[in-house]
Protein backbone atom coordinates (compact mmCIF):
# COMPACT_ATOMS: atom_id res chain seq x y z
CA UNK A 1 0.00 0.00 0.00
CA UNK A 2 2.37 2.51 0.98
CA UNK A 3 5.06 1.62 -1.55
CA UNK A 4 7.31 4.48 -0.84
CA UNK A 5 7.89 3.62 2.20
CA UNK A 6 10.03 0.15 0.90
CA UNK A 7 10.55 1.97 -2.14
CA UNK A 8 14.54 0.75 -3.10
CA UNK A 9 15.93 2.87 -6.18
CA UNK A 10 18.96 0.75 -7.73
CA UNK A 11 21.34 2.70 -9.78
CA UNK A 12 23.20 1.08 -11.50
CA UNK A 13 26.73 2.37 -12.83
CA UNK A 14 27.80 0.45 -16.06
CA UNK A 15 31.15 2.67 -15.96
CA UNK A 16 33.04 2.50 -13.22
CA UNK A 17 34.83 5.65 -13.77
CA UNK A 18 31.24 7.06 -12.77
CA UNK A 19 31.54 6.07 -9.01
CA UNK A 20 34.48 8.37 -8.30
CA UNK A 21 32.65 11.32 -10.37
CA UNK A 22 29.48 12.83 -8.29
CA UNK A 23 27.79 12.74 -11.44
CA UNK A 24 25.96 16.43 -10.59
CA UNK A 25 28.58 18.07 -12.87
CA UNK A 26 26.63 16.27 -15.58
CA UNK A 27 29.74 16.40 -17.92
CA UNK A 28 28.76 13.77 -19.72
CA UNK A 29 25.50 14.37 -19.71
CA UNK A 30 24.29 15.76 -23.31
CA UNK A 31 20.92 15.99 -22.75
CA UNK A 32 21.51 18.02 -19.56
CA UNK A 33 23.70 20.32 -21.03
CA UNK A 34 20.58 22.20 -22.02
CA UNK A 35 19.61 23.07 -18.60
CA UNK A 36 23.21 23.86 -17.90
CA UNK A 37 23.70 26.07 -20.55
CA UNK A 38 20.60 27.84 -19.31
CA UNK A 39 22.63 29.07 -15.97
CA UNK A 40 23.19 32.84 -16.96
CA UNK A 41 19.82 33.59 -17.93
CA UNK A 42 19.16 35.63 -15.13
CA UNK A 43 20.93 36.62 -12.17
CA UNK A 44 19.46 36.98 -8.63
CA UNK A 45 19.93 40.65 -8.79
CA UNK A 46 18.35 41.12 -11.85
CA UNK A 47 15.42 38.96 -10.85
CA UNK A 48 15.43 41.10 -7.51
CA UNK A 49 15.64 44.10 -9.40
CA UNK A 50 12.54 42.66 -12.02
CA UNK A 51 10.26 42.10 -8.62
CA UNK A 52 10.61 45.10 -6.94
CA UNK A 53 9.82 46.92 -10.33
CA UNK A 54 6.91 44.68 -10.61
CA UNK A 55 5.56 45.21 -7.20
CA UNK A 56 6.22 41.40 -6.22
CA UNK A 57 4.96 40.82 -2.72
CA UNK A 58 6.92 39.09 -0.24
CA UNK A 59 10.03 38.27 -2.14
CA UNK A 60 11.89 35.47 -0.37
CA UNK A 61 15.30 34.28 -1.51
CA UNK A 62 15.59 30.29 -0.84
CA UNK A 63 19.32 28.80 -0.91
CA UNK A 64 18.63 25.41 -2.17
CA UNK A 65 20.51 23.04 0.87
CA UNK A 66 23.17 20.96 -0.89
CA UNK A 67 22.07 17.69 -1.12
CA UNK A 68 19.82 18.92 -4.10
CA UNK A 69 22.03 19.86 -6.68
CA UNK A 70 19.55 20.55 -9.63
CA UNK A 71 19.32 24.22 -8.42
CA UNK A 72 21.37 26.73 -6.32
CA UNK A 73 18.24 29.46 -5.35
CA UNK A 74 14.77 29.40 -5.43
CA UNK A 75 13.06 32.65 -5.51
CA UNK A 76 9.31 32.98 -4.27
CA UNK A 77 7.18 36.16 -5.24
CA UNK A 78 3.61 36.40 -4.76
CA UNK A 79 1.19 38.00 -7.01
CA UNK A 80 -2.10 39.70 -5.92
CA UNK A 81 -4.33 38.63 -8.56
CA UNK A 82 -3.67 35.85 -11.55
CA UNK A 83 -2.99 38.55 -13.74
CA UNK A 84 -0.64 40.00 -11.59
CA UNK A 85 1.09 36.79 -11.56
CA UNK A 86 1.27 36.18 -15.42
CA UNK A 87 2.69 39.55 -15.51
CA UNK A 88 5.29 39.00 -13.25
CA UNK A 89 6.57 35.93 -15.01
CA UNK A 90 5.92 38.12 -18.49
CA UNK A 91 8.08 40.72 -17.00
CA UNK A 92 10.96 37.96 -16.30
CA UNK A 93 10.86 36.59 -19.63
CA UNK A 94 11.31 40.06 -21.08
CA UNK A 95 14.04 40.98 -19.13
CA UNK A 96 15.66 37.78 -20.26
CA UNK A 97 14.51 39.17 -23.73
CA UNK A 98 16.47 42.06 -23.37
CA UNK A 99 19.55 40.58 -21.79
CA UNK A 100 20.27 38.87 -24.99
CA UNK A 101 19.49 41.22 -27.41
CA UNK A 102 21.82 40.80 -30.46
CA UNK A 103 22.36 37.74 -29.62
CA UNK A 104 22.08 35.09 -32.71
CA UNK A 105 20.46 32.48 -30.82
CA UNK A 106 18.24 33.63 -28.06
CA UNK A 107 17.49 31.05 -24.66
CA UNK A 108 14.67 31.60 -22.84
CA UNK A 109 13.71 30.32 -19.30
CA UNK A 110 11.00 27.43 -19.56
CA UNK A 111 8.02 28.30 -18.14
CA UNK A 112 5.03 26.43 -16.93
CA UNK A 113 1.52 27.33 -15.77
CA UNK A 114 1.67 30.49 -17.44
CA UNK A 115 -2.07 29.33 -18.55
CA UNK A 116 -3.93 28.84 -15.09
CA UNK A 117 -1.87 31.83 -13.22
CA UNK A 118 -2.13 30.60 -10.16
CA UNK A 119 1.91 28.94 -10.11
CA UNK A 120 4.04 30.05 -12.92
CA UNK A 121 7.56 28.63 -12.53
CA UNK A 122 10.39 30.08 -14.18
CA UNK A 123 13.21 27.46 -14.61
CA UNK A 124 16.15 29.36 -15.60
CA UNK A 125 19.18 27.02 -15.12
CA UNK A 126 20.42 27.52 -11.48
CA UNK A 127 17.67 30.09 -10.29
CA UNK A 128 14.31 29.01 -10.07
CA UNK A 129 11.59 31.51 -9.52
CA UNK A 130 7.98 30.69 -8.18
CA UNK A 131 5.34 33.38 -8.37
CA UNK A 132 2.20 31.92 -6.60
CA UNK A 133 -1.33 33.67 -5.92
CA UNK A 134 -1.93 34.16 -2.49
CA UNK A 135 -3.99 30.69 -1.80
CA UNK A 136 -1.07 28.42 -3.52
CA UNK A 137 1.60 30.11 -1.26
CA UNK A 138 -0.74 29.30 1.84
CA UNK A 139 -1.59 25.75 0.34
CA UNK A 140 1.71 24.44 -0.92
CA UNK A 141 3.82 26.27 1.76
CA UNK A 142 7.31 26.06 0.05
CA UNK A 143 9.20 27.97 2.35
CA UNK A 144 8.44 25.08 4.98
CA UNK A 145 9.74 22.44 2.39
CA UNK A 146 12.67 24.44 1.59
CA UNK A 147 13.90 26.28 4.35
CA UNK A 148 16.63 23.71 5.85
CA UNK A 149 15.84 21.79 9.09
CA UNK A 150 12.38 21.57 8.33
CA UNK A 151 12.87 19.12 5.55
CA UNK A 152 13.26 15.79 7.23
CA UNK A 153 10.27 16.44 9.56
CA UNK A 154 7.77 17.39 7.04
CA UNK A 155 7.45 14.65 5.15
CA UNK A 156 7.40 12.02 8.29
CA UNK A 157 4.34 14.10 9.81
CA UNK A 158 2.58 13.49 6.34
CA UNK A 159 3.41 9.63 6.24
CA UNK A 160 2.21 9.61 10.21
CA UNK A 161 -0.98 11.49 9.65
CA UNK A 162 -1.97 9.44 6.59
CA UNK A 163 -1.19 5.96 8.29
CA UNK A 164 -3.65 7.22 11.15
CA UNK A 165 -7.08 4.47 10.68
CA UNK A 166 -9.93 5.71 10.67
CA UNK A 167 -12.85 3.50 10.98
CA UNK A 168 -15.79 3.72 9.09
CA UNK A 169 -19.21 4.69 10.52
CA UNK A 170 -21.93 2.38 11.12
CA UNK A 171 -25.05 4.00 10.10
CA UNK A 172 -26.80 0.51 9.70
CA UNK A 173 -27.68 0.53 13.33
CA UNK A 174 -28.50 4.07 14.23
CA UNK A 175 -32.45 4.51 12.91
CA UNK A 176 -32.97 1.19 14.47
CA UNK A 177 -31.72 2.81 18.16
CA UNK A 178 -34.06 5.99 17.67
CA UNK A 179 -36.90 4.09 17.30
CA UNK A 180 -36.60 2.48 20.07
CA UNK B 1 5.56 0.52 -19.41
CA UNK B 2 2.32 1.88 -17.85
CA UNK B 3 -0.70 1.04 -19.69
CA UNK B 4 -4.58 0.75 -19.21
CA UNK B 5 -5.44 -1.33 -16.86
CA UNK B 6 -2.07 -0.96 -14.93
CA UNK B 7 -2.81 0.07 -11.08
CA UNK B 8 -0.13 2.46 -9.91
CA UNK B 9 0.53 3.97 -6.30
CA UNK B 10 0.18 7.05 -5.40
CA UNK B 11 3.65 9.19 -4.49
CA UNK B 12 1.70 12.75 -2.83
CA UNK B 13 -0.28 13.35 0.04
CA UNK B 14 -3.43 14.33 -2.09
CA UNK B 15 -5.45 11.89 -1.22
CA UNK B 16 -5.72 9.13 -3.11
CA UNK B 17 -3.83 5.97 -2.39
CA UNK B 18 -4.19 3.51 -5.90
CA UNK B 19 -5.01 4.66 -9.62
CA UNK B 20 -5.74 2.60 -12.42
CA UNK B 21 -4.61 3.46 -15.96
CA UNK B 22 -7.48 3.71 -18.09
CA UNK B 23 -5.78 6.46 -20.92
CA UNK B 24 -2.28 7.28 -21.97
CA UNK B 25 -2.29 11.02 -23.56
CA UNK B 26 0.00 12.09 -26.25
CA UNK B 27 -0.37 9.94 -29.69
CA UNK B 28 -3.98 8.36 -30.69
CA UNK B 29 -2.78 5.05 -30.49
CA UNK B 30 0.11 5.03 -27.75
CA UNK B 31 0.62 1.89 -26.03
CA UNK B 32 3.10 2.78 -22.85
CA UNK B 33 3.50 5.74 -20.19
CA UNK B 34 6.94 5.72 -19.26
CA UNK B 35 8.53 8.41 -16.44
CA UNK B 36 7.30 11.83 -17.19
CA UNK B 37 3.86 10.82 -19.78
CA UNK B 38 0.38 11.97 -17.99
CA UNK B 39 -2.00 9.32 -17.95
CA UNK B 40 -6.26 9.55 -17.09
CA UNK B 41 -6.65 7.38 -14.05
CA UNK B 42 -9.24 6.47 -12.16
CA UNK B 43 -9.36 6.30 -8.16
CA UNK B 44 -9.41 2.89 -7.04
CA UNK B 45 -8.67 3.28 -3.41
CA UNK B 46 -8.61 6.59 -1.46
CA UNK B 47 -7.87 7.84 1.95
CA UNK B 48 -10.84 9.03 3.87
CA UNK B 49 -12.61 12.53 4.53
CA UNK B 50 -10.25 13.94 1.65
CA UNK B 51 -10.78 15.98 -1.35
CA UNK B 52 -10.44 12.82 -3.94
CA UNK B 53 -12.96 10.11 -3.91
CA UNK B 54 -13.22 6.55 -4.72
CA UNK B 55 -13.69 6.58 -9.17
CA UNK B 56 -12.75 10.05 -9.49
CA UNK B 57 -11.20 10.85 -13.03
CA UNK B 58 -8.52 12.23 -12.89
CA UNK B 59 -5.12 12.96 -14.29
CA UNK B 60 -1.75 11.68 -13.10
CA UNK B 61 2.19 12.17 -13.67
CA UNK B 62 4.46 8.85 -13.79
CA UNK B 63 6.87 9.22 -11.28
CA UNK B 64 8.09 5.65 -10.86
CA UNK B 65 8.42 2.54 -13.00
CA UNK B 66 9.80 -0.97 -12.77
CA UNK B 67 10.92 -0.40 -16.35
CA UNK B 68 14.41 0.83 -16.45
CA UNK B 69 15.02 4.37 -17.15
CA UNK B 70 17.90 4.51 -19.08
CA UNK B 71 20.26 7.32 -19.82
CA UNK B 72 22.48 8.45 -22.25
CA UNK B 73 25.70 8.03 -20.02
CA UNK B 74 24.89 4.87 -18.74
CA UNK B 75 23.33 5.48 -15.76
CA UNK B 76 20.04 3.31 -15.50
CA UNK B 77 17.66 3.75 -12.94
CA UNK B 78 14.53 1.28 -12.03
CA UNK B 79 12.43 1.40 -9.32
CA UNK B 80 10.62 -0.75 -7.45
CA UNK B 81 6.72 -0.18 -7.81
CA UNK B 82 4.75 2.25 -10.72
CA UNK B 83 3.55 5.62 -8.95
CA UNK B 84 1.95 8.43 -10.50
CA UNK B 85 1.28 11.89 -8.66
CA UNK B 86 -2.29 13.64 -9.24
CA UNK B 87 -2.39 16.58 -11.03
CA UNK B 88 -4.97 18.84 -12.28
CA UNK B 89 -5.93 20.30 -15.68
CA UNK B 90 -3.28 23.03 -15.56
CA UNK B 91 -0.72 20.56 -14.44
CA UNK B 92 -0.37 21.89 -11.10
CA UNK B 93 0.40 19.16 -8.24
CA UNK B 94 -3.00 18.58 -6.14
CA UNK B 95 -1.06 17.17 -3.02
CA UNK B 96 1.27 19.26 -1.31
CA UNK B 97 4.62 17.15 -0.82
CA UNK B 98 5.70 14.22 -2.63
CA UNK B 99 7.61 11.57 -0.63
CA UNK B 100 10.08 9.50 -2.82
CA UNK B 101 13.39 10.28 -5.37
CA UNK B 102 12.21 11.21 -8.37
CA UNK B 103 14.14 11.67 -11.94
CA UNK B 104 15.50 14.78 -13.15
CA UNK B 105 14.19 13.82 -16.38
CA UNK B 106 11.12 15.19 -14.95
CA UNK B 107 12.81 18.51 -15.25
CA UNK B 108 13.14 18.51 -19.21
CA UNK B 109 9.86 17.48 -19.37
CA UNK B 110 8.37 20.85 -17.82
CA UNK B 111 6.98 19.09 -14.38
CA UNK B 112 9.27 21.54 -12.23
CA UNK B 113 6.43 22.10 -10.10
CA UNK B 114 6.87 18.26 -8.87
CA UNK B 115 10.60 18.37 -8.81
CA UNK B 116 10.71 21.42 -6.85
CA UNK B 117 8.00 19.32 -3.93
CA UNK B 118 10.18 16.25 -3.90
CA UNK B 119 12.13 15.83 -1.52
CA UNK B 120 15.33 14.34 -3.37
CA UNK B 121 15.67 14.05 -7.09
CA UNK B 122 17.71 11.46 -8.72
Amino acid sequence: MWGFLRTRTCLRYSESLLLHQPWKKNVAFSSFAAVDGRKDLLDLPEIEKVLTEIKADDVKVIPVPKHCDWADFMVLATGRSTWHVKNIAQALIYKAKQKQKGAERMMLPSVQGQAGGKWIVIDSGKVIIHALDEKARAYYNLEGLWTPGTIQHEPDGDIQKALVKVRRKNNSKKPAQKNA
Amino acid sequence: MIQPQTHLNVADNSGARKLMCIRILGASNRRYAYIGDIVVAVIKQAVPNTNLERSEVIRAVIVRTCKQLKRSNGIIIQYDDNAAVVIDQEGNPKGTRIFCAIARELRQLNFTKIVSLAPEVL
